[in-house]
């Protein structure tokens, strides 16, 4: 008799149990599909500009503009990309590009760190003006400064020379990294620093020995900013150099003509520009993520 | 092997923290092989007196001498000494061979000569199986030894410890302590440690200097310290639980009575008016006042198991005994403190200097 109790009771014990468990992870469930679904609308959001232009890379640029594009994949082509990489007259642009965005990158990592480490390790009168100037000055609109610049480089003979865009583009981008670096060096534990200096190094290799290789994952993160501003820069390149010095994006730019449009090339160039700067920012989230500081001090 | 001397060493701040130095008039010497503690407060400046030591601080007066040798103006590296971290200070991005063996390759030894003495020094501190590795994967005792390590392999003539211990638990830092005073021991090298911890200082120093407020209490043996507390400061600091000091008035004679109470001392050779009376608890003890002289009335009794605490109200001042064992004395009761077994320690009330002997 009690058995049999115990069999119809349990079943209508558990029930709501188990269907409010259900229910749950119903809910749960179209939380998570909700979620997925805007993830992808985002990447799309972001991406579809992309992708359509590396379709036009690849497709003759008749086959998309149809009202239904024809991606058939017998239609693919990389001929774009070998007329491109093998035209002089774009291959010194890209090579300009490289120049100036590794030269001003190297520039300001080297003045940048020097800067940023005084600045974050020594108290002296000024320093948060000095902080908040450079902050300033990344706020003036570069079209202010054009006129003024052009007038200026063609004074030194800089006009349309590589060196010219290297000293503009560090002008421009040193406060920024000397900002960011600031971050990364106060992050090191001064005591290692203190450490360093009984262990006997001077200021300049506790710079380099300890505190570099502490702030390594910043500093690769801020080195990539700054190659990616010069590498991506079109206003300040299309106004101080005309032939000689031009760069990626200017050439880029030039496709688009004044009656017709080169597509196909415009997107490519596009396609060969963004290359390097998707490169470095997968290499980049690697490195960031990397928490070296950490175990550093007690734990 | 070296001996070090403090002639009225001075800091002070410049800038926003200015006002009072921080550190002022320290004079004393250090003697060679010593294991000296400054014991004192947070905020007392004796941390900013071991960075002046070390070289990491400058001074702002008076002169820091290393065996007769001015060396407040040389370079920490260049003062011949160790410096182990409250932190650890590791250098995360090496491991723990090349934390010990960075502070001799930046001193260009031998490649040898140093790879001898970090594996020396690695297995006087039990550590040498974890060589290989960074110190984050080490647990906290571990990167403490990885830091004594690197000390030692220097082989220095000084060694500075800035509260080593205090981020270790409890159990851990008893059994450091004694391996640091096994250690010290062994190599023989002049040691200063700061500590705010009575128990470190009494227990591994052979000197200790008590500061307070940037200035120099008392420096001395831990028996000296204790036995004979020179300030007032000194008196309440050192000794757990702290000394009962209270204020007294001279009665008549030599008779001094606690002020608005029927407790009194005699203290021969005094004549002061008034003067502050300290004596530790474990020195005196108590009885039920029966019909005799009452002192006060029973408060509060705090059992310990070997040892219970009184505190005895006396009316305007609070009083306690350590008494033995479990106190069978009833709360609220009139008892009579005996002082004949205290020493009788007297401080000048203003000053709070010691008075007398």
């Amino acid at each position: 008799m009690a058995a049999t109790t115990d069999a119809s009771s349990t079943p209508v014990a558990l029930t709501p149990v188990s269907v409010r468990g259900r229910r749950r992870r119903r809910r749960r469930a179209w939380g998570t599909v909700g979620h997925r679904a805007l993830v992808v609308l985002l990447l799309v959001y972001l991406l579809a500009p992309f992708l359509w232009m590396l379709l036009y890379s690849v497709y003759p640029s008749s086959a998309l503009q149809r009202t239904t594009p024809d991606l058939d994949p017998a239609g693919l082509t990389g001929a774009s990309y070998g007329r491109l990489l093998s035209d002089g007259s774009f291959l010194r642009p890209m090579a300009n590009s490289a120049i100036v965005g590794i030269a001003t990158t190297v520039v300001c990592m080297v003045l940048g760190s020097a800067c940023a480490y005084a600045i974050a390790r020594f108290r002296f009168r000024g320093r948060q003006a000095l902080l908040l100037g450079m902050l300033t000055v990344q706020a003036i609109p570069v079209i202010v400064l054009a006129v003024p610049l052009f007038i200026l480089l063609r004074a030194f003979g800089l006009y349309d020379d590589l060196l010219g865009l290297v000293v503009t583009y560090t002008a421009f981008t040193l406060p920024l990294v000397v900002w960011m670096l600031v971050g990364f060096f106060e992050e090191v534990p001064p005591s290692l620093e203190r450490a360093a200096r009984i262990d006997g190094c001077s200021r300049l290799q506790i710079l380099l020995r300890i505190a570099v290789p502490l702030a390594a994952p910043g500093m690769a993160a801020t080195a990539i900013l700054a190659f990616i501003n010069s590498w991506s820069d079109f206003f300040l390149a299309k106004v101080l150099t005309s032939t000689a010095a031009t760069t990626l994006p200017v050439k880029t730019a030039a496709f688009q003509g004044l009656f017709a449009m080169d597509y196909t090339s415009a997107a490519t160039a596009g396609v060969i520009t963004a290359i390097p700067v998707l490169v470095l920012a997968l290499v980049a989230q690697k490195w960031i993520i990397h928490g070296l500081v950490e175990g550093a001090v007690k734990g | 092997m070296a001996e070090i001397q403090l002639v009225d060493v001075q800091k002070r701040y410049a800038g926003r923290r200015a006002g009072a130095p921080a550190v002022q008039d320290l004079s004393y010497t250090i003697g060679d092989g010593e294991f000296v503690s400054l014991l004192g407060p947070s905020g007392c400046g004796k941390s900013t007196t071991l960075n002046m030591i070390a070289g990491l601080e400058d001074v702002t007066g008076g002169e820091i001498l290393i065996d007769g040798a001015r060396v407040d103006d040389l370079e920490p590296d260049k003062r011949d000494l160790a410096f182990v971290f409250q932190d650890y200070a590791l250098y995360p991005h090496m491991s723990v061979h090349d934390n010990i063996a960075f502070g001799l390759r930046m001193r260009k030894v031998p490649k040898a000569e140093t790879e001898r003495r970090v594996l020396d020094a690695a297995r006087r501190l039990d550590i040498a199986h974890v060589l290989g590795d960074k110190p984050r994967a080490l647990s906290g005792g571990q990167r403490q030894r990885v830091a004594l390590a690197r000390a030692i392999a220097r082989r220095p003539a000084v060694f500075l410890f800035d509260e080593p211990l205090s981020n270790l638990d409890a159990l851990l830092r008893d059994q450091t302590r004694s391996e640091l005073k096994l250690l010290h021991a062994e190599l023989g090298a002049t040691s200063v440690y700061v500590t705010h911890d009575q128990e470190e200082a009494m227990t591994l120093s052979d000197r200790i200097v008590v500061m307070s407020r940037g200035h120099l209490e008392q420096y001395g043996t831990p028996y000296e310290i204790y036995h004979r507390p020179a300030t007032e400061f000194v008196a309440s600091f050192v000794g757990k639980p702290r000394m009962n000091l209270l204020p007294a008035g001279l009665v008549a004679g030599s008779r001094y009575r606690v002020a608005g109470s029927s407790f009194h001392v005699d203290l021969p050779g005094h004549t002061a008016p008034d003067v502050r009376l300290g004596l530790r608890l474990d020195e005196c003890s108590v009885t039920a006042a029966g019909d005799g002289e009452v002192h006060g009335t029973v408060k509060v009794i705090e059992p310990l198991g070997n040892v219970s605490d009184v505190t005895i109200d006396l009316g305007t001042a609070l009083f306690t005994v350590r008494t033995p064992g479990f106190s069978t004395l009833p709360v609220g009761g009139a008892v009579r403190i005996d002082t004949r077994a205290a020493t009788l320690h007297v401080f000048d009330p203003s000053t709070g200097a010691r008075l007398g002997g």
